[in-house]
């Protein structure tokens, strides 16, 4: 039997006050990843306590009740239901022959809607999967991202009956397993890696920056990590500005510090500049230093934002427009989905923005409103995720209908 | 697991319901379904087994969303699963909307006094009124509290701090993060205790 080596005595110090501080406290440590600061003094916050996040109906809206009537766009654009019957849809990503996959949260379902000249049908692809938020397609493959896993489904648009097992990539990737803030959002870059974010675990903590609140690149086969942001406490959508070729995402301001904000964020990743810091947990929007998590000169070193998308939107998913179906003045804006807000008291977003780029700033209009009825407090519908089809229109999902919108233009259309 | 479909279940743009009853083969009626739920769950949806839910008085939607959850697998519940599988849309709005719609009634565990004051205190540093509502009544996705049985409590609890549970949003997850035995214990007397 050998010995076991002998432990510094500064181990066991460090255990001594470890359990010290245990017992004192009379509570267990938190699981990795989360923090007991994450309590928001109830007086502080200046909010109607009771908010709480929307619920997602598992069940579509029958058609006759999908608020399409409601929905209203600039002169001379048109908006037609595309397809329903996909509760909870978000992220929209097309296949080569055109069929558009749907990733969901919390009922873990990926659907395929495949387009039958005309008329959509929509079926359950994958099910079962924890929050599928993440879809990116390369070569014919369907990339679904799941939290920590990674699996690659080939040559899927040949094989919408039966995908088959897929290639399981997840260990290559290691990504953290925590939930909170980790449903994923993927996108190929214009340098063919895989771009993925990596949200922080909280509403508002002190993260560990080598995991938490970053965006990362990877090679496709889950090698060559790079981290191309950090400090960004929640983007779930991102795109590449079509001249420039620069990273540009939106991100979710914390909640429970007042109903003005901090505002949300579009951001831009300078060329050359990747990897850049992005101020959270300690300094939010355009320089506002967070009251719970303190650091001496808390915006220091911080890339503040393009844009500020407003108090508790939700801006999800962005998508810069190249098409042509559009009038010129719409070529190389973004179109951002913002969701809805929830840690609100008068409700805002539920509507789907354009963001006019002028070198490192943007300027925010709206463009497809009225799913918000900001009288009676009350929403109709939560677009999440825009995608421009090619022959530029432009699909919206919404959420909570189960249904995508199809936006068109045509100049003589009138209003 | 991932499931693939093999249910190929295809809606038109224009059906509304995502899979069709067919796909599952032959379904009992619903009231036949509802009879089976109170065999575990109480004849009234107030359950008298340790470690079972009560179903009464949940808010529709709450019960709507778990059952599809469960009935695709998401909330894996081996208990649950020969039950829930093949529960049509239909179904499952019936069920919900039945057992939403009985009176929730006190659980008959002992409630410890000292235990429940101790957790009303907790409940309010922790927060869990806002979104339960004051009264632990629940709404929408959030379930009522309010006399739920002391044990399912209790074990919901542990699973979320421990993180073998994830609620729809992982809000549980953060809330009791790092929170003692002994304290989700008091929370769980405080809960099922009448709301004053």
């Amino acid at each position: 039997m050998t010995t076991p080596s002998p432990r510094p005595l500064s181990w066991f110090i460090a255990v001594l006050v470890t359990i010290g501080a245990i017992a004192v406290r009379g509570q267990a440590p938190p699981p990795p990843g989360f923090s007991p600061i994450d309590r928001t003094n109830e007086a502080q916050s200046k909010q109607d306590a009771t908010l709480a996040p929307h619920a997602t109906p598992p069940i579509a809206t029958p058609v006759d009740r999908i608020p399409l009537d409601k929905i209203s766009l600039p002169s001379g654009f048109k908006v037609e239901l595309y397809s329903s019957g996909h509760p909870g849809g978000r992220t929209m990503v097309m296949g080569p022959k055109g069929t558009v996959f749907m990733g969901t949260r919390q009922l873990g379902r990926v659907y395929a809607v495949v387009n039958n000249g005309g008329t959509r049908a929509a079926r359950v692809l994958l099910q079962g999967l924890t929050q599928p938020n993440g879809l990116a397609i390369r070569d014919g493959s369907l990339y679904v991202l799941a939290i920590n896993r990674v699996l690659r489904y080939d040559d899927i648009e040949n094989k919408l009956d039966n995908p088959g097992m897929p290639v399981d990539m997840t260990q290559a990737f290691n990504l953290p397993t925590e939930v909170h803030h980790n449903w994923k959002y993927a996108a190929f870059g214009p340098d063919g890696k895989l771009y993925v974010q990596v949200g922080a675990n909280c509403n508002i903590c002190e993260v560990n920056p080598g995991i938490h609140s970053q965006i990362r690149r990877y090679n496709l086969d889950g090698s060559g990590m790079e981290i191309v942001a950090r400090g960004v406490r929640n983007t779930v959508g991102f795109d590449w500005h079509p001249v420039t070729g620069e990273l540009w995402f939106t991100d979710n301001g914390r909640d429970w510090i007042g109903n003005e904000g901090p505002q949300d964020e579009l951001n831009r990743v300078v060329r050359g500049q990747e990897g850049a810091f992005y101020g959270f947990p300690y300094c939010h929007a355009e320089g506002i230093p967070d009251p719970d998590i303190r650091r001496p000169q808390p915006c220091a070193g911080v890339v503040m934002p393009a844009a500020l998308t407003g108090p508790h939107v939700a801006a999800l998913g962005i998508r810069f427009y190249t098409g042509t179906m559009f009038p010129q003045s719409y070529r190389n804006v973004a179109f951002i989905a913002r969701h809805g807000s929830w840690n609100r008291e008068q409700k805002s977003g539920f509507d789907v923005v354009v963001a006019r780029i002028d070198g490192g700033r943007a300027r925010i209009e709206p463009f497809m409103t009225g799913l918000l009825d900001a009288k009676a407090n009350e929403f109709h519908g939560r677009p999440s995720y825009v995608l421009p089809l090619e022959d530029g229109s432009l699909l919206v999902s919404d959420e909570t209908n189960g249904a995508m919108y199809r936006i068109t233009y045509s100049a003589g259309a009138g209003r | 697991m991932v499931l693939t479909a093999t249910r190929t279940a295809v809606v038109t743009a224009s059906i509304l319901g995502l899979i069709p009853a067919a796909a599952f083969g032959q379904a009992s009626p619903v009231t036949e379904r509802i009879a089976s739920c109170s065999t575990c769950h109480g004849e009234d949806g107030n359950s008298r087994l340790a470690n079972v839910p009560s179903l009464a008085g949940q808010p529709e939607f709450f019960l709507l969303n778990q059952l599809v959850l469960m009935r695709d697998g998401v909330r894996m519940i081996p208990a649950m699963v020969p039950v829930v599988g093949d529960l049509t849309d239909a179904d499952i709005q019936a069920i919900a909307s039945h057992f939403a719609g009985r009176e929730a009634r006190a659980s008959d565990e002992p409630i410890d006094a000292n235990m429940a004051t101790r957790g009303r205190e907790l409940a309010k540093s922790l927060r869990c009124g806002s979104c339960h509502l004051a009264n632990l009544q629940g709404r929408q996705q959030i379930p009522r509290l309010a006399r739920q049985r002391i044990d399912y409590l209790i074990r919901a609890l542990r699973d979320y701090r421990d993180g073998t549970r994830a609620g729809a949003d992982t809000l549980m997850n953060n809330a009791v993060a790092g929170v003692s035995d002994a304290d989700l214990g008091a929370l769980a007397h405080y809960a099922t205790a009448p709301q004053p």
